[in-house]
């Protein structure tokens, strides 16, 4: 990368970085980019947006902004006052009012979009065409995974958010190639060491709640995708040994709830209630292929190891295989009769494991399509005496193993173990603790699984913010 | 080899927290915030439950909450469980999805439902910083929900007065609820409530408003007088207990009832309404000619003891009850079975058979649906090849008790006491019925297998034994529930049975229900006038369920007799039974008093020469369903049995009513083939003796003088010319005074 580059990069990163605030707004233009989509994505895109546009207005992008509604244009440049926006979020009569049923929105906003509509509707900072983004990642080649695995080194301090009781474990993942376990906190990701559970250090991630973590194949890069539910959502790159943010991608208006890196480090693709499956580059955060076919959230994304194919699945239990690089559909897979909690591959790319809501864990052969072993009630609850009626059995979890076994977790509060050919070969419980805590009422389950790269240790991250961990050591001889 | 490596796993620790230490120091609350007990009304107050919102089957944008919160730990793990940390977000209690929607600090299809000062918003910060806990097991149920005053009575509009609410759970504990209910008014014309239960007279008139808790709809009377100013009671004599009860309601409402009917429009009123024809010449010369002071009295009486009564009310049970012949002989109802089925209601209606034992015989009978007319319950009610309980059930309760409790298959009753308890039990009475082929092939042998598994809980599939509505156990029985079912449900004690079937017979005389419509009885739908209700429900009781002494009482009474004619006060009422509904003829009875007026019999298929419109009921229909009858039944709304709801049968004018009338064969055909003209134009009548008679015969009633003239005008010279009278005798048939009952 060339070193103007490298500098434009940084300029992007602290804008992302700033844009919400209003305090650059003094000496540099108002932007759609920076001031007025974020109003938008918090007040406006759940029905004008991407995937309901009522009155045929999308607000969620800066072309569709300028194109208006089936009404026509909805921002007039320079007439703020004939900009029929302008009347309806500053409508006295609350029945007329937008957002509808809502207060209006706060003054200083409709200034911003007032004056960004008055001085020309800008769409970013640098002028009106807008400049490729470069975000200055470069993807490891596939080949080159030899040398010692990337290890979190000299990271920085990071400050926690104080909460007032651990936040849930939503994200869980483990190195490849490394001893390393990354664990989603509330505003930070920690680096754990899966030996001991100690934190080797943090980044910051204050964009709101990371809920999904992916190494990348090579180790190098973790791939941290959340937000803030139904404010915010976004996918950060960040370097594994010095913790610094590579890239930020992705601009939603809802937390996303599915992502996954590229073999090659290339892409990414994320999903959320948005419905729409989105794969951008990593080279410069265009957006590569929008894929449509979910009909609900989508909840699981994962790429398959070789780069060829990529998995996601939604909130109705379908599960669709896209090609990775063309976003042309394969197949869908259907066995799920509710949510999918979780995709992931077999690190031979042949085998892809699913889970869900419904209790189901099945392990798909891709060549064909078809499931080759399926476990329904993988997680069965136990049902007391005399009691009626569905206890939750969803498995929320699956990961791999180096050598093709499986550990999955459940509703029921179990980690399971599996072997390459779908029997159980061990059960461990998170509830021996449960007594310690102030949990009278409340239902402690294990909400995300991983296997360290050697298999040697199980790690499992649950609802109260506690992280778990077993041998599975072989025997010493 | 993985498996031998698994052999030798060691536990190493159990588990470690990130921030044990903020765990203890979460910050201690002063009083414990429940799920059910404070979080769910919150809910439900601010509408998130509804049936428009997430209380919808499917939910709303991807979350689901059952309606109006039936399923409460279904709701729990939906907040709390289903995606965890999004909706609540124990860590961060402010940044929980629950409350930011709720306040509209993002995003809400459903809007801004409070505010972040607001007590609801408290409640639900509270449980979340509480860890968002389940109380399943420690809340005492909601068991009734009263309100502070029962009755409001305001001297004029725009004036308002606040309803409190108090909920008693069932440990006896009590607790305001007005923060936490949801009201309605039944008729906002009259008065109107806010979300705060403030109520506020708009104009006069009756009605009632409401108050929701938990899974009851508890109301309160609304009474805004009209003006004092110009009102004074009449005073009329009262006959007996219905009036009575009509005019307190009546003075309490400052409306003034009409005047007393005169005798002709009493006679045909009557036989319309007993005999289910217009009155016969000769009856109405008779009824003239009496002097006796109590000929009212005594021509009810008369027209009790006749067949023609028993076989009215046999035709209003056949509809109620779906009688319909067809040919398709899985579903079992052969013409020889609804013919059966006929004969045997025919038998008790004449015989005076007590209702609550004509219904407890259909309830428990098993046996041949062709040779056991009462089985026919089982095969008529639900036109189904199958045996469906859960439609039976249903039907069931909407015949025999007025009440619909379908809407509990799927949630608790939204606006009615019944829960789906209620409702799985009940269906539970009837799960065991079967239907096996007799000894011919379109025999079916109707029975209970008791060893049927009863129906199932659709939260939680729980088994739910055969149990009467409002009742909390299960019947006690070893063999056929039903038995059980009959004794219950035509017990004196079951009010539900008694008052539904008095407010029915109400309606069939006065043209409206206590209760309308009549079956669809429920909590938000209370009587006009309860008291009334209750007297004919205890007089229907007191005389062993005996059909005429009601109707005797009824048409006896004084409200019965009363003009159609309104006055300045009344004519605004529909409701309170100040005057005579103008009531359309039912099609049968058109019919027949058509063939009574013209004597030009009506044939129908399927049935013998001078069957009356009254004893016909819909035959043939194979395995496409049934047939629903007569072309004329059609076009005149009679009930086409296609469910067995009231509403079945129509009241509305239509235009093809109209012109079927002016034009078509029901009444072209018949103004000359009965030769009624003809022959009073050969025996020398006079034109004006003709006239008469033919006023007299359609009307029941002389014309007036004006009438007259006019058609006197009309014959002119040509009075041996058929034609003229058939053209005045078109009208009056066609004229809507003979197609009412006023």
């Amino acid at each position: 990368m060339r070193p103007k580059d490298t500098l434009k990069f940084l300029i992007v990163i602290l804008l992302c970085h700033y844009g919400n605030g209003l305090r650059a707004q003094d000496a540099k233009p108002i932007t759609f980019d920076d001031h007025i989509a974020p109003i938008f994505k918090r007040h406006c895109v759940q029905c004008h947006g991407e995937t309901k546009q009522k009155a045929g207005l999308d607000l969620s992008s800066y072309l569709s902004t300028k194109k208006g509604g089936g009404g026509g244009p909805v921002v007039l440049s320079g007439q703020s006052g004939s900009s029929s926006i302008i009347k309806v979020i500053t409508a006295e009569n609350p029945a007329e009012r937008m957002p509808p049923e809502n207060d209006a929105l706060p003054k200083e906003q409709v200034a911003l979009i007032k004056a960004w509509i008055d001085s020309g509707l800008r769409q970013n900072a640098g002028s009106a065409a807008a400049p490729t983004r470069i975000l200055g990642f470069t993807p490891a080649a596939m080949t080159n995974i030899a040398g010692p695995a990337p290890m979190p080194s000299k990271l920085s301090a990071v400050e926690k958010i104080k909460t007032t009781r651990p936040f849930p474990i939503l994200a869980l993942a483990s190195s490849n190639r490394a001893p390393l376990i990354a664990s989603a906190s509330y505003g930070a990701i920690d680096f754990v060491d899966p030996k001991d559970r100690t934190v080797m250090g943090s980044v910051a991630f204050p964009e709101g709640e990371p809920q999904i973590l992916r190494f990348s194949k090579s180790g190098g890069v973790l791939l941290a995708a959340g937000g803030r539910p139904v404010q915010n959502g976004v996918a950060v790159l960040f370097d594994v040994v010095s913790g610094k943010r590579l890239a930020e991608i992705g601009n939603e208006s809802d937390a996303i709830i599915a992502a996954d890196i590229s073999a090659d480090e290339k892409s990414i693709a994320i999903g959320g209630s948005s419905r729409i499956v989105k794969i951008f580059s990593t080279k410069d955060g265009t957006l590569l292929h929008t894929l449509v076919k979910h009909t609900d959230w989508v909840t699981a994304i994962a790429f398959s190891p070789d780069g060829k194919l990529l998995a996601t699945g939604d909130r109705t239990g379908l599960i669709h295989i896209w090609d990775a690089t063309s976003g042309g559909v394969v197949f869908p897979l259907s066995e799920h009769k509710a949510s999918v909690r979780s995709l992931a591959w077999r690190s031979d790319s042949k085998a892809l494991a699913s889970s869900g809501d419904d209790g189901l864990v099945v392990w798909w052969d891709v060549s064909k399509g078809w499931p080759s072993i399926s476990k329904p009630d993988a997680h069965p609850a136990q049902r007391p005496a005399g009691y009626y009626g569905k206890i939750p059995n969803g498995v929320l979890d699956v990961a791999f193993g180096p050598k093709g076994e499986l550990v999955t977790c459940g509703r029921d509060q179990t980690v399971k173990v599996w072997a390459t050919d779908g029997q159980l070969v061990k059960t461990f419980s998170i509830l021996e603790e449960q007594s310690k805590t102030n949990t009278q009422g409340i239902k402690i389950f294990p909400t995300r699984v991983a296997l360290t790269f050697d298999g040697a240790i199980l790690v499992a991250g649950d609802s109260a913010g506690r992280i778990h961990s077993w041998s599975l050591k072989p025997p010493k001889k | 080899m993985f498996k031998s490596i698994v052999t030798w796993f060691s536990l190493i620790v159990v588990a470690w927290s990130q921030l044990v230490g903020n765990l203890s120091a979460a910050e201690p609350v002063a009083s414990e915030v429940g799920f059910r007990r404070d979080v769910m009304p919150v809910l439900f107050r601010a509408g998130c439950n509804s049936g428009t919102c997430h209380g919808s089957a499917r939910g709303k944008d991807g979350f689901m909450l059952s309606l109006f919160g039936y399923d409460a730990k279904g709701d729990y793990e939906r907040i709390v469980n289903e995606i965890v940390g999004r909706r609540v977000n124990t860590a961060a209690p402010e940044q929980s999805l629950l409350l930011l929607k709720a306040t509209g600090a993002v995003a809400h299809t459903g809007g801004k439902l409070f505010a972040n000062d607001s007590e609801h918003y408290q409640t639900l910060l509270r449980w979340i910083t509480q860890g968002a806990p389940d109380d399943s097991d420690k809340v005492p149920e909601t068991v009734a929900v009263i309100l502070f005053e029962d009755r409001l009575m305001f001297e004029k509009a725009g004036v308002g007065k606040a309803l409190k609410v108090t909920a008693r759970a069932s440990d006896g504990s009590t607790r305001d609820v007005t923060k936490l209910a949801r009201f309605f008014s039944n008729n906002e014309s009259v008065a109107k409530i806010d979300a705060n239960g403030m109520v506020t007279s708009t104009g006069p008139g009756d009605t009632n408003v409401f108050a929701r808790f938990s899974r009851f709809t508890t109301g309160a009377e609304v009474i805004v007088l009209p003006p004092e100013s110009g009102f004074k009671w009449s005073n009329p004599p009262e006959v007996n207990f219905i009036d009575k009860l009509v005019f307190e309601r009546l003075n309490k409402l400052r409306i003034t009832p009409s005047e007393l009917c005169d005798d002709s429009t009493f006679l045909r009123r009557v036989t319309l309404d007993l005999a289910a024809r217009t009155p016969t010449i000769a009856e109405y010369d008779s009824f003239n000619a009496d002097t006796k002071p109590n000929k009212r009295a005594a021509k009810i009486d008369e027209l009790l003891t006749n067949d023609a009564f028993a076989d009215f009310w046999t035709a209003i049970w056949g509809e109620q009850l779906r009688i319909m012949g067809g040919d398709y002989a899985p579903v079992g109802t052969l013409v020889k079975a609804a013919d059966t089925y006929y004969e045997w209601i025919r038998k008790q209606m004449r015989a005076g058979r007590p209702l609550n034992e004509f219904v407890a015989e259909m309830v428990a009978s098993s046996g041949s649906n062709l040779s056991n007319g009462p089985v026919n319950l089982y095969t008529m009610l639900v036109h189904k090849p199958q045996f469906e309980p859960k439609s039976f059930a249903a039907d069931f309760s909407q015949v025999f008790l007025g009440v619909q409790i379908q809407c509990a298959e799927c949630h608790n009753h939204p606006f009615d006491r019944w829960t789906m308890d209620d409702y799985y039990g009940f269906v539970s009475f009837f799960t065991g019925m079967k239907r096996k082929p007799g000894v011919e092939p379109r025999e079916r042998r109707i029975f209970c297998d008791p060893t049927a598994a009863p129906a199932r809980h659709l939260v939680d599939g729980r088994p739910m034994p055969a149990k009467v509505l409002g009742s909390i156990d299960p019947v006690k029985t070893t063999g056929d529930p039903r038995k059980e079912l009959a004794i219950w449900l035509t017990s004196p004690e079951n009010e539900m049975f008694s008052r539904n079937l008095a407010n029915r017979i109400w309606a069939q005389l006065l043209g409206r229900g206590i209760i309308e419509p009549v079956d669809d009885v429920r909590a938000s739908n209370p009587p006009v006038n309860g008291p009334l209700l209750d007297a004919l429900s205890k007089r229907l009781v007191e005389s062993k369920f005996d059909l005429r002494t009601l109707v005797r009482d009824i048409c006896n009474s004084r409200v019965y007799q009363l003009s159609a004619k309104p006055n300045p006060s009344n004519f605004r009422d529909t409701r309170q039974f100040s005057h005579a509904h103008l009531r359309k003829l039912r099609a049968d009875v058109l019919l027949d008093s058509v063939v009574v007026v013209t004597g030009v019999k009506r044939g129908f298929g399927g049935f013998p020469e001078g069957t009356r419109a009254i004893d016909y009921y819909p035959r043939g229909g194979g395995t496409e369903g049934p047939n629903f009858g007569d072309a004329f039944f059609a076009t005149f709304g009679r009930s086409s049995r296609g469910t067995v709801c009231a509403c079945e049968t129509k009241r509305e004018p239509t235009l093809s009513q109209t012109l079927h009338m002016a034009v078509g064969d029901t009444v072209r055909d018949r103004l000359n083939a009965g030769g009624v003209i003809k022959k009073m134009v050969d025996d020398k009548f006079t034109p004006d003796q003709i006239i008469e008679n033919l006023y007299i015969r359609t009307l029941c009633r002389p014309p007036n003088d004006e009438e007259k003239v006019a058609m006197r005008s009309l014959v002119g010279d040509a009075v041996k010319d058929t034609s003229a009278y058939e053209d005045i005798f078109w009208s009056l048939l066609n004229c809507s005074e003979f197609a009412f009952n006023h």
